[in-house]
């Protein structure tokens, strides 16, 4: 017996969507577990009085975007321009 | 007899699956550059997504406030007396100096963040961070004693020794033995850090004695923390006060999606869009205008053939919203979003290690969805219209 396009399309549609499903609860588990293991680090965070994630090493504004200002990225020099990648992928911290 | 309306649907749907076959490459080169698109501003949302929450679950425990002296428009020391100003400010809970600084390593090009270990309440190493820490943490008064992060000690090239030196800016050279290493899940907070003595660091960076990096405090009522945070800036001139509200906003900025790189790939990925709807948007082919009037003669409706390309344009651009959507997240969650690394670490020397597990966001996934298949859909509409009006005679 072959199968309709339209049934094998709607099967393949299906089939996409548990995969989709499958992924989604499989990072899920994983993300529960990466909770639990951050929740550890709290103490860390706490006593050495961290505000920034190490993403970033290449600049000192984009190591420590919260302690950073707008203005650090051209104060070393006058006129001086972001050379740094990153800068493309992090935004500027807000205006106080 | 009337078929039922589910019968007729699969009809239509099985004739919109033979007329996509009929043009075979076109519809896979509009599959193929959909998917693409699709997966490439999925990729960027979902890493976006994956940092901002990292940020909001380790920083949750971020200082209430960090007070920082400005010197025309710079960072500088600030001076270890300041915690006495704010003694009088009711609400203020304990307020201590922090020793830290940045160390450039001219050998590799890497830089690393030192950070002097703090004394618990009665003169011990904070018991609580052993937790972080494989191997130990330097005791108090002890010097010359360092804990590394994974990435730092491969820099230094410590494979199986334990001894590494730094400069002073006298160029004086220092001694410090590794005991430790920070674990692997503490990487996305301390990936390029060298914990030492707070006396160690002093020495190293050459501090004044009366001077500390900048001061931490903590305060009492958390929602008293933006109006103590104003009273210090009143209290302590020329100072920057940074509140645990503003790290968060920060972060929230940082990782959002309306800037940078993210902002861009939205633009382009509208335009992309745009172009693909302008193909199905713009004339009727002669071999369509065939087709539409060969049908009409045969009697379908024009409702018909209105429904007929709804369910074309639908099938590729769900499939290609699916197909885009989940290759995004094995790319974030299974391969660490391998593509968008060297964009986002830059010229980083030291490369951190910690899984993106981006959070499920209905968000994300309605903004997809909404830049995708809502405007290919609408686009169809007209050539949808002007298809069922073609006179069936036209093609006699």
């Amino acid at each position: 017996m072959t199968l309709r396009p339209s049934y094998l399309a709607l099967l393949l549609f299906a089939t996409l969507v548990l995969v989709a499903a499958a992924f989604h609860a499989d990072v899920a588990a994983r993300r529960h577990e990466a909770l639990a293991a951050g929740a550890g680090l709290r103490p860390l965070t706490l006593s050495l009085g961290l505000a920034d994630l190490a993403v970033s090493t290449e600049a000192r504004y984009t190591r420590h975007p919260a302690l950073s200002d707008k203005a650090v990225v051209g104060m070393d020099l006058p006129g001086a321009i972001d050379p740094f990648p990153s800068t493309l992928f992090f935004a500027p911290p807000p205006a106080p | 007899m009337t078929p039922h309306p589910l019968g007729r649907l699969l009809n239509i749907l099985d004739y919109a699956l033979s007329s996509l076959r009929r043009r075979l490459l076109k519809n896979l080169l509009v599959f193929a550059v959909f998917t693409l698109v699709v997966f490439l501003f999925s990729s960027l949302l979902l890493t976006r997504g994956a940092l901002g929450d990292l940020a909001g679950r380790l920083l949750a425990a971020a200082p209430d406030i960090t007070v920082q002296q400005m010197v025309a428009g710079r960072q500088v020391p600030i001076a270890a007396s300041a915690c006495e100003g704010l003694r009088g400010i009711p609400g203020v809970g304990l307020c201590r100096g922090r020793l830290w600084g940045y160390y450039f390593d001219s050998e590799n090009g890497a830089n690393y963040t030192v950070i002097g270990l703090p004394e618990g309440p009665a003169g011990q190493a904070p018991a609580s961070l052993s937790h972080a820490v494989e191997g130990r943490l330097p005791q108090p008064g002890e010097r010359g004693k360092a804990v590394l992060a994974t990435a730092v000690r491969q820099q230094l090239g410590l494979e199986g020794r334990r001894f590494f030196s730094l400069f002073r800016p006298d160029l004086e050279l220092l001694s410090f033995e590794a005991v430790g290493t920070f674990t692997g899940s503490a990487d996305a907070l301390v990936a390029d850090t060298i914990l030492l003595a707070e006396a160690d660091v002093r020495h190293l960076f050459a501090l004044p004695e009366d001077q500390n990096t900048d001061l931490l405090v903590d305060v009492v009522n958390p929602l008293e923390v933006e109006t103590i945070a104003a009273k210090i800036a009143d209290r302590l001139p020329g100072v920057r006060v940074i509140s645990k509200e503003r790290i968060a906003k920060t972060y929230r900025a940082v990782f959002g999606w309306r800037s940078g790189i993210t902002a861009t790939a939205l633009l382009l990925a509208l335009s992309a869009f745009v172009i693909l709807a302008w193909d199905r948007a713009s004339g009727l082919s002669g071999e369509e205008v065939r087709e539409v009037g060969i049908l009409k003669i045969l009697g379908w409706q024009s409702g018909d053939i209105i429904l007929l390309r709804f369910c074309e344009s639908l099938l590729v651009s769900l499939f290609a919203f699916l197909s885009g959507w989940l290759l995004a997240w094995v790319h974030v969650a299974h391969f660490q979003a391998a593509l968008l690394r060297p964009v986002f670490l830059g010229w980083s020397v030291l490369r951190p290690q910690f899984p993106l597990l981006p959070p499920l966001a209905a968000a994300d996934l309605f903004l997809v969805l909404a830049i995708s298949v809502v405007p290919y859909l609408a686009a169809t509409a007209v050539p949808a219209w002007r298809a069922a009006t073609v006179p069936a005679h036209s093609v006699l």
